[in-house]
């Protein structure tokens, strides 16, 4: 039985590494981390603080990317902004999806009055939006890092994951498998995390770029309100910084553009990794084209 | 009847229970974290250089939010002044009511996101319905997918840095920000009007371009799963013209699920593009929370956020409200119990 399990989902992956979406995404994703973490490893510390170069250098010899007003070189500051806002997406989406998921499962698999206030509950967080929320404690708690964003921003990325979990589990629960299962004894957990679990991978794995894309999203929207961690590079505070020192009016176009592309591409490769899943998770779409 | 009564006590349970939920979140999390709430706002504000002449404010506040008593009754008497509508005085102008500068920045929002999301509504459904009818075979067709989910997958305040740098900075087209000219007196004048128009064009057009692409998208695949419908089949077999099917009948048909989308982003409005005026210095109520949060000025912060929390979940409700009398396919036990 085991046997047949692990083959099935080697099945799985070699779909997903077949599909050309989630194949392209997945390139430009790691080509993406492949620069930012090569080049971190080329930076010398001491030239991360402000003055390391000349201001306003355009794109050259001395800094391949330019350096900003505050005489930072650009590349330098992304190579330690794009692994800090992947970080953020992947502690949000971890978080945010293992909240989600066992909020859906508790609630779609008790059911009854367990079910109805946690879907009351799941339907109060969807609607409104979660930036709100993000935008309150953000001000309360000045000065955070980037990993204590991100705890905060996965903290509220659970309503969506928990509503799909929770409609998943409904229509597995009654299938026969299930049913032979609490027959023969198995108490509610193992049933969870032995016959519904394995159903609910590919499921998850979707969910978790979405978080993942709604993470890094809110992590850009809060830097640029001013809330993002000051001391710290992400592609937000980039923006952030670009725009308070106004880079536009002073022409300095390397200083926002390149994070500006960076995200743009980002998001584009994480939204087809996303399509890809969705096209192997739901082969009826497919078809559709 | 009865069920449509019984679907809408839910909706309503649903729609009381978001607010309560809300304003209970927003009346904890300041008390979290650790020390006064109040003095924790004005040191933070007194270390940031602002003023430090807080004590009377702190008494004032003290005795508004009742904050000398225990937590229940801070809670309950916070749930009254919000029930009457007060939502306190401004810490960075002081003696401004937070409702006042929220009430003359809430107009900028609304009248430029409700005129935006019309427009980018109307174009993208009429050219997805096109672009659905011709099918997915033509290279144009499949061009304008592409660039319309390029556009659907950016951040929507991406497109206005760029068009700020391009129409604003390189080609001086338009005005770089603010919503009307300074040193204008707002009033009711033509010349007004058009300095307004002027101002809000830059703006509008980047979200107009961004929400596009979302509309284009949901038209085309509405039409594209009409196609195969038995009416169509029916009315091309009675030899209609190709343009009267699409719009008479596939057009019609896909209208009502495609509007629910619009009032549902009609709804978002007031919360739905705080970042595209901090980028333009427009006054509404993204500027408004941008400006408190460097000034840290918390209760307008906290006003802005029940504010939209409130709106949104008044149009979900109104939504819900209205949509099973608009569609009666609509069956209200699905509806509640997806």
């Amino acid at each position: 039985m085991a046997e047949v399990r692990v083959e099935a989902q080697r099945g799985y992956a070699g779909e997903l590494l077949r599909n050309r979406k989630f194949f392209i995404g997945m390139i430009i994703f790691l080509a993406l981390l492949a620069v930012a973490v090569t080049g971190s490893l080329f930076v010398d510390p001491a030239q991360r603080r402000t003055g390391s170069f000349p201001a306003r250098l355009p794109p050259g010899r001395g800094a391949p990317l330019g350096t900003d007003s505050l005489g930072r070189s650009v590349a330098i500051q992304m190579s330690e902004a794009v692994p800090n806002s992947l970080q953020v997406g992947l502690i949000a989406a971890f978080l945010g999806t293992l909240i989600g998921a066992l909020i859906g499962f508790i609630s779609g698999y008790f059911g009854g009055v367990v079910d109805a206030v946690l879907r009351i509950l799941i339907d109060v967080f969807l609607s409104v939006p979660s930036l709100v929320f993000l935008i309150l404690i953000a001000s309360l708690v000045r000065g955070v890092g980037v990993q204590t964003m991100a705890l905060v921003i996965g903290v509220f990325a659970w309503p969506s994951p928990a509503r799909q979990v929770r409609a998943q589990v409904l229509s597995l629960k009654e299938r026969a498998f299930v049913q032979i299962a609490r027959l023969s004894g198995m108490s509610s957990l193992e049933i969870i995390f032995r016959e519904l679990m394995p159903h609910m991978l590919q499921w998850l794995g979707a969910n978790f770029v979405n978080a993942f894309i709604a993470a890094i999203l809110a992590e850009s929207g809060l830097s640029l309100l001013g809330l993002g961690p000051q001391r710290e590079m992400t592609l937000g505070m980039m923006i952030y910084w670009a725009l308070s020192y106004s880079a536009i009016l002073q022409n300095l176009w390397w200083w926002w553009l390149t994070p500006i592309l960076a995200l743009m591409f980002l998001f584009l490769s994480l939204y087809m990794i996303h399509l890809g899943f969705d096209e192997v998770s739901n082969p009826r779409l497919h078809s559709q084209g | 009847m009865i069920a449509y009564l019984r679907y809408l006590s839910e909706r309503f349970v649903i729609f009381v229970v978001t607010i309560f939920v809300s304003v209970t979140v927003v009346f904890f999390v300041p008390r979290l974290v650790p020390g006064h709430p109040l003095t924790a706002v004005f040191s933070t504000m007194a270390a940031a250089g602002g003023r430090l002449n807080a004590p009377e404010l702190i008494e004032e506040y003290n005795r508004l939010f009742g904050l000398d008593k225990g937590l229940w009754e801070q809670y309950v008497s916070f749930l009254r002044e919000l029930a009457r509508g007060n939502l306190g005085y401004s810490i960075g102008s002081f003696p401004s009511h937070v409702s006042d500068m929220l009430r003359s920045a809430i107009p900028w929002t609304i009248g430029l996101l409700t005129l935006t999301t019309l427009i980018s509504w109307v174009l993208g459904s009429l050219i997805g319905a096109v672009a659905g009818w011709r099918g997915g075979k033509s290279r144009f067709v499949q061009a304008l997918v592409s660039v319309a989910l390029v556009l659907y997958t950016i951040p929507y305040y991406i497109l206005a840095i760029i068009f700020v740098f391009l129409f604003a900075f390189y080609w001086r087209i338009f005005p770089l920000s603010g919503a009307y000219s300074v040193g204008l007196r707002p009033g009711l004048s033509l010349d007004f009007a058009l300095n307004v128009l002027r101002h809000a064009a830059l703006p509008a057009l980047s979200m107009i371009v961004v929400s596009l692409g979302w509309w284009f998208l949901s038209m085309r695949s509405l039409i594209t799963s009409l196609k195969g419908e038995d009416y169509i089949l029916q009315a091309e077999a009675k030899g209609l013209s190709n343009r009267r099917i699409l719009w008479a009948y596939a057009f019609r048909n896909a209208l009502l699920p495609q509007s629910t989308g619009l009032a549902i982003s009609l709804g978002r409005i007031v919360g739905g593009a705080l970042i595209t005026e901090v980028i333009f210095a427009y006054p509404g109520l993204g500027w408004l929370i941008y400006n408190s949060i460097t000034s840290i000025d918390f209760p307008v912060i906290q006003g802005g956020v029940l504010l939209i929390v409130f709106s949104v979940a008044l149009a979900n409700f109104v939504i819900d409200m209205v949509y099973p009398l608009i569609d009666p396919r609509i069956r209200y036990e699905q509806a509640g119990r997806r």
